[in-house]
């Protein structure tokens, strides 16, 4: 089977870029920080950038180039030649197969609401909401399928459907025709459509004359004044490292798909470090310049801490119309904003299909093409569930699963298995084959004790804190155990379908052969 | 706003437009383009595709 190739390295850098660059950029990064110390947060951002996400790009864009240079795109194959006496490490892997797929079911539902959305902006669908309460009933009304004043039944498959289709025909093109060209056109379009929301929110002064108190300055107060007792506190820096940890998209197994793409000799230091200065500018830059700016220019400082306080569906779904739909030419803003969110939903969706897609190349020796209908008849059925019983839980619970806890454990054995198995040593000659830039000696050090603590410390709080509860189904309503429960054995059934298939394509191979040396 | 607040988001901006700006420039620069070039514009090789 001939090996697929990016076809240039900006391309590549798009793609992964693209990957990281999703809603939390726009909507999760304004509310963090502006609850966690405003400005002084970016202190511990900056730290956890630097000390976490940076050496774990560079991690996965290593082992995906090496393990690439074995014929192998997917975690299970790349774990497996980076520990090759170890009989049991590739199954570790499947996570970085499981986790995509599983997020990507619920994903692309909600990416299918930011289309329709779109096209409901632009014609002037919600127009007539014009409070929280009637956006809510909009929304709830377009998720329950059923048809309501605004739309007929089904409208809400109709987009999703759409969007599902999108996907797969870019899929089916493969790395360089189809998620190449896509990302190449679509991260571009993406940061234009910002620069052009920012300057409208920044150039808002204030809207309403008789509360001059309530302008964009005072925004950006709001997000960027710091509080200095902010950073005293534990909860802080974790909720840094957890942001900077959701928004590279490290820890998917994403990256080290795309990674191993690559030539042998193909720079990944240089392209690491690109990929997340351009999710970094699209979060702090760009994302932060939005919601919050314009959300206290037409609320004040009354509606915003509700308004920080929100989760990102309600803040993109409800909040960001109301307050677009109050300037001029909104419609054409409200358009511009759901497309946005759409764009860098599809550039996401994209990445999250390629593991699996990868897989059924590498392993199974499927076309392109093949393998690309049968992820999309897998997802297809996956999806039913969350489209058909949202409001029971079922994307709360593989959300749980797909990202939280694959994300975590996952990142964690890449770094133990990079830094401590295949050796500093030896990372650190194969990060830098090819390489452009020199990276500074002290990651040696970084990459193998302060990047795997900073993981564990994540790790163990959040099983503290959060694991216990969720696993319990604890505060979860009586009605609702049924379907969460159902999803949790379908999770595990497909966990351990593919742990079956590792074992039986590991089974029926040979031994792991020589690198490629097509250089 | 703040004046220190000004100086963070300016600081944070400036941070974070700085390694964009030179990661892409090198990334750009005509020396890594033409040798990327040389690599990405050779016909396919060993069955590869393009």
């Amino acid at each position: 089977m001939s090996k697929q190739r990016w076809g240039s390295r900006l391309g590549v850098i798009l793609a992964v870029a693209g990957s990281a660059v999703g809603l939390g950029n726009f909507l999760r990064f304004p509310g963090v920080a502006a609850n966690n110390g405003g400005g002084a947060f970016m202190i511990p951002y900056f730290i956890s950038f630097f000390l976490l996400g940076l050496p774990l790009m560079w991690i996965e864009w290593t082992i995906g180039r090496f393990g690439g240079g074995f014929g192998h795109s997917t975690a299970p194959g790349v774990f497996d030649t980076m520990w090759q006496k170890n009989r049991f490490v590739k199954y570790f892997g499947v996570m970085g197969i499981f986790g995509p797929v599983v997020i990507f079911s619920y994903y692309i539902y909600v990416e299918s609401w930011l289309l329709g959305y779109s096209v409901f902006a632009l014609i002037g669908r919600y127009a007539d909401c014009t409070d929280l309460e009637s956006m809510r009933a909009f929304l709830t009304g377009y998720q329950s399928l059923a048809g309501t004043e605004h739309f007929p039944a089904g409208t809400a498959y109709l987009f999703f459907i759409i969007t599902f289709a999108i996907n797969i025909i870019v899929l089916s093109f493969g790395i360089s025709r189809g998620i190449e060209r896509c990302c190449k056109w679509g991260l571009p379009l993406l940061l234009v459509i910002a620069i052009i929301l920012v300057i409208r929110v920044l150039t808002l002064g204030t809207p309403d004359p008789a509360r001059p108190e309530n302008n964009v300055l005072k925004g950006l107060g709001f997000l960027w004044n710091p509080q200095w007792a902010a950073l005293k506190k534990p909860e802080v820096w974790l909720a840094a490292a957890g942001q900077i940890f959701f928004t590279l998209s490290v820890g998917f197994g994403v990256i080290l798909t795309y990674a191993s793409y690559l030539r042998r000799n193909d720079d990944v230091a240089l392209s690491g470090l690109t990929a997340a200065a351009t999710n970094e500018m699209a979060e702090v830059v760009l994302g932060g310049s939005l919601v919050i700016p314009a959300a206290f220019a037409f609320f004040g400082a009354a509606g915003i801490q509700s308004i920080a306080d929100q989760n990102i569906f309600d803040l993109g779904f409800l909040t960001m119309p109301l307050i677009l739909g109050q300037m001029a030419y909104g419609q054409i803003f409200g358009f511009l904003w759901f497309f946005l969110l759409f764009i860098a939903g599809v550039t996401s969706s994209i990445s999250l299909a390629q593991p699996a897609i990868a897989f059924m190349e590498d392993e199974f020796n499927l076309t392109r093409r093949e393998a690309a209908v049968l992820f999309a008849v897998v997802t297809f059925l996956l999806c039913q569930p969350v489209i058909f019983f949202l409001g029971n839980g079922v994307l709360g619970e593989m959300d749980f699963w797909g990202t939280t806890v694959c994300l975590v454990v996952f990142a964690t054995i890449e770094v133990i298995l990079f830094g401590w198995v295949f050796g500093i040593d030896r990372a650190w000659t194969e990060l830098h084959a090819g390489s452009d830039i020199r990276i500074p000696r002290i990651y040696r050090f970084i990459i193998k004790y302060i990047t795997p603590l900073m993981l564990l410390t994540i790790l163990a709080t959040w099983i503290f804190n959060d694991w216990k509860k969720q696993l319990l189904l604890e505060g979860v309503e009586e009605a609702n155990r049924p379907y969460i429960l159902i999803t949790r054995v379908g999770l595990l059934g497909l966990f351990v379908f593919l742990l079956l298939m590792v074992r039986i394509v590991w089974r029926r191979r040979p031994e792991a052969t020589c690198p490629e040396t097509d250089q | 706003m703040r004046l220190d607040g000004i100086l963070f988001m300016l600081l944070s901006w400036a941070v974070i437009l700085g390694l964009f700006g030179y990661s892409m420039f090198r990334t750009l620069s005509p020396k890594h383009r033409t040798e990327l070039d040389k690599q990405t514009t050779q016909p396919p090789q060993n069955g590869e595709t393009p």
